[in-house]
């Protein structure tokens, strides 16, 4: 046993200092792969793979095949450093990754200084999911990209949303108590009392994280508060069993979320989400657009994933597109294409702002429905399209001082 | 019965010759070697420093579990709140030097492991008390507590903690000592060694004190202690400080290594990865938590890439040594060592490698199993194909071949339990 193990610890020692090849571009996605938060980051990690199909059969990143490797990172920000410090060394120039905010920190930090002390061997961080709007205001980094609306944005959606809705007076929110949760509420606070003064805020709760098994009585206390709609940005098993006590209880006021069709909420919630659930997001599930039915369809039947993620395809879009027009895959140049560019996708044109590289974008608010064409996760449930955002009404202004290197 | 005695006197008094020197002649060596072994590969140099982190980390935690008999579940609280003071003080040291002036502008960032082992000590010094009455449950409950509370509290004060997206600095400030710039992994490296050695060294060197002694003695039986004269908890307090100060130590090195804290690095996962370290190291044995350490970090690290079945496979190995290896990796070791030591070792050996075959057999029934049945329901796993296993799953043969081997594993290790008795 004891020399096998040392085999095993000389052979992953020596096997991860072979340097790639540079025959392909390699895009790493570190994000949880194995463990109980896998289901955060393989849906991610089969998007991938499935849309880098279609960029290498349309040509690839200026000429070359584009590879996407899977690193596991147990959503630990330390630890996705160290996997982080495997790619480079594997030849990786361009890393993703969304979930945790602790984590974005960490890689946003890395590679930054990365980048200062390694002159030459420049790596870009494209954010697909950690929303916090610090990463594209005060700690905004040139070499950053985020293709995700920032929390503050969906938050500006969703109020438009509701600040269009007549029928809704009060308002409760309830959100889970660490440092998203409190930037939920306090932004979805200050956005309601600009747009609609008139709506009441009649409860502001804050439950432990992944802790509550039981929501009844949150709900009991949102029900005898005659709130007209909940906003939470809850995610993960907060939101699922959150709305799951909500129809036990029979409250009928709905949930406007940020993360209500995440995987794995539309097979656990059944009946029990159908016109309950809100989501404000960058799609929904109609799949109007005939291409993008085809890609569900196919996407589905070959990794047992929806096509949940068009935010994944569209980056994966601009960074074909910037390396075709810089005519390189030299991260550095594709960074200097991307800022600024435009890219129209299936539901219109988006920006890559170059002042904060946050992507601009209309959004969709959405409602969970019974009999739809397309069903996630195998059912007949998806999320059916209420309302479009534009760009216009999502942007926000940044606070941004970038730093560009010369 | 005498003669043993005076023999293990005469043992006892040559320890301070030249022969209780080897081992860390050894140790500092291989510390000097490695950056040659590895040179230009820096995903090898940031894993040896997760790797020195982690020793440090596993036999401070040890202080407490296997010298002073205190099962915690809430060891990383001194790790984080060390890392978060070490990179306070490395924040105030960047600001401090930008204007270029103050106390801060003055203290190198090599120092920080101090900071992180002040900041250890005093939250141990001001926690601890309260929880050292009583080793055993009550205490591991306590820890449990502890360790959720300070984690909760690390997500709810982001002007300290950061919030969930953390505090981060910047190693790169300051005064530089030795010329190390701390820019790459392998200047890291010379750091990273220097503390591992030092801790290391401080914490083996405290088990020759008479207060290590006392750590064994509370742990073995506090009742006859207090008999005879000592208080048991005032010995669990100080044990529980100086454990305390060598995980902030590490968290010093970790502020360092990383550049960043964020307040996960206080829950129950990172203390749990204590405990396993030093268990699957083993308790009894000095340096078992550094063999603990870098098996356990090379799993976590190089293990998924493999296979998606690694924390299975982590599991697996944690389970195993728990219940048929309870000494651990560095207890095996140790038993050899011990064995050719007193020339016992041609008598013993042919037990213990027959054991060791076993032990590979039934492994590699097992992880045929775990991969078969991955593949039957996941598709294709990179590990099979790196321990050079083509199989199919729909083949029965290849299920067959897992049992066979789990099969023949087990009977041999019967029999060597048989010889084993036998000889004994």
């Amino acid at each position: 046993m004891l020399k096998s193990l040392f085999t095993f610890i000389t052979a992953s020692l020596l096997l991860v200092g072979t340097a790639g090849a540079a025959e392909t571009v390699k895009l790493a996605l570190i994000d949880p792969l194995t463990g109980p938060m896998a289901g955060a980051g393989q849906p991610a990690f089969e998007h991938l793979k499935f849309e880098a199909k279609r960029i290498n059969a349309n040509g690839g990143i200026n000429g070359k095949d584009l590879e996407i490797v899977g690193l596991d990172n147990k959503v630990n920000p330390q630890e996705s450093l160290v996997q982080l410090q495997k790619a480079i060394d594997d030849g990786v120039q361009f890393v993703t990754q969304g979930n945790g905010s602790s984590v974005a920190s960490a890689l946003i930090g890395a590679v930054e200084k990365h980048n200062q002390r390694n002159p030459g061997d420049e790596v870009l961080y494209l954010n697909y999911a950690a929303v916090d709007p610090s990463f594209t205001n005060e700690r905004c980094s040139y070499w950053h990209f985020r293709f995700d609306a920032n929390a503050d944005m969906k938050m500006n959606a969703l109020t438009t949303y509701i600040a269009n809705n007549e029928d809704i007076k009060k308002v409760y929110l309830i959100n889970q108590d660490y440092s998203f949760g409190h930037a939920v509420s306090k932004a979805a606070r200050e956005m309601l009392k600009k747009k609609r003064p008139d709506i009441e805020i009649v409860g502001n709760d804050f439950h432990p994280l992944a802790k509550v098994k039981d929501f009844t009585p949150y709900v009991s206390k949102i029900q005898s508060s005659g709130a007209d709609a909940v906003i939470s940005g809850n995610w993960g098993q907060d939101i699922t069993l959150l709305v799951k006590a909500a129809a036990e209880f029979g409250l009928d006021a709905p949930f406007y979320t940020y993360y209500g069709a995440s995987a794995g909420v539309v097979t656990q919630l059944g009946d029990k989400g159908v016109d309950r659930i809100y989501q404000i997001n960058e799609y929904y599930g109609d799949f109007e657009d005939p291409e993008m039915a085809k890609r569900q369809v196919e996407m589905y039947k070959e990794t047992g994933w929806d096509f949940y993620y068009l935010r994944l395809s569209t980056m994966l879009d601009m960074l074909k597109k910037a390396a075709d027009k810089a005519g390189s895959t030299d991260p550095v140049e594709i960074a200097k294409a991307m800022e600024g560019m435009t890219l129209e996708t299936t539901n219109g044109e988006v920006l890559m702002r170059a002042e904060d590289h946050q992507i601009q974008l209309p959004m969709f608010m959405s409602v969970m429905k019974d009999d739809m064409e397309y069903g996630a996760e195998g059912t007949d449930y998806n999320f059916h399209k209420v309302a479009r955002i534009e760009r216009e009404d999502v942007t926000l202004p940044t606070t941004c001082r970038m730093r560009r290197p010369k | 019965m005498s003669q043993d005695i005076s023999a293990a006197m005469q043992r006892s008094k040559s320890r301070p010759s030249l022969r209780g020197l080897v081992p860390w002649v050894v140790f500092a060596a291989v510390l000097l070697l490695l950056p040659f072994v590895f040179q230009g590969n820096s995903t090898a140099f940031t894993l040896l420093n997760v790797i020195g982190i982690n020793i440090v980390f596993a036999l401070s935690y040890n202080m407490l579990l296997g010298q002073g008999g205190m099962l915690s579940f809430g060891h990383a609280v001194f790790f984080g709140l060390g890392s978060y003071a070490a990179m306070h003080a490395m924040i105030a040291i960047d600001d401090a030097s930008y204007a270029g002036e103050g106390f801060w502008a003055h203290v190198p960032v090599v120092g920080m492991p101090v900071i992180g082992m002040i900041a250890g000590g005093l939250v141990a010094l001001v926690l601890g008390w309260p929880f050292c009455r009583r080793a055993g449950t009550a205490f591991a409950m306590i820890t449990l507590g502890l360790g959720e509370m300070v984690a909760a509290a690390g997500q709810m004060f982001p002007s300290l903690f950061g919030g969930e997206a953390g505090i981060y600095g910047n190693r790169m400030v300051g005064p530089q000592w030795f010329g190390l710039e701390l820019a790459q992994s392998a200047d890291v490296y010379w750091f990273m060694a220097f503390w591992t050695f030092l801790a290391v060294f401080a914490m083996w060197a405290f088990t020759r004190t008479p207060l290590g002694r006392m750590s064994n003695a509370v742990r073995d039986n506090p009742d006859r202690l207090q008999f005879i004269g000592y208080q048991p908890r005032n010995i669990r307090f100080m044990i529980f400080i100086a454990s305390g100060s060598f995980g902030g130590l590490a968290g010093g090195m970790a502020a360092v290594n990383y550049e960043i804290i964020t307040p996960e690095a206080l829950g129950l996962i990172p203390s749990g990865l204590a405990l396993l370290m030093a268990a699957v190291g083993g308790l009894g044995v000095f340096y078992g938590p550094i063999v603990g350490a870098i098996v356990v970090t090379l799993m976590n690290s190089m293990l998924s890439d493999y296979t998606d079945a690694s924390i299975l496979y982590v599991g697996l190995v944690f389970l195993s040594i728990v219940m048929f290896a309870p000494r651990g990796l560095g207890g095996g070791i140790e038993q050899v060592r011990v064995a050719w030591r007193d020339g016992d070792l041609g008598r013993r050996l042919p037990g213990w490698l027959t054991g060791t075959l076993a032990v590979g057999l039934i492994i590699v029934g097992m992880v045929v199993l775990v991969e078969m049945m991955f593949q039957a329901t996941h598709g294709d796993d990179e590990f099979a194909q790196v321990l050079g296993m083509e199989f199919d799953a729909a083949a029965l043969w290849g299920w067959l071949a897992a049992a066979v081997l789990v099969a023949l594993g087990v009977v041999i290790k019967r029999a060597t339990n048989k010889l084993r008795e036998d000889q004994a």
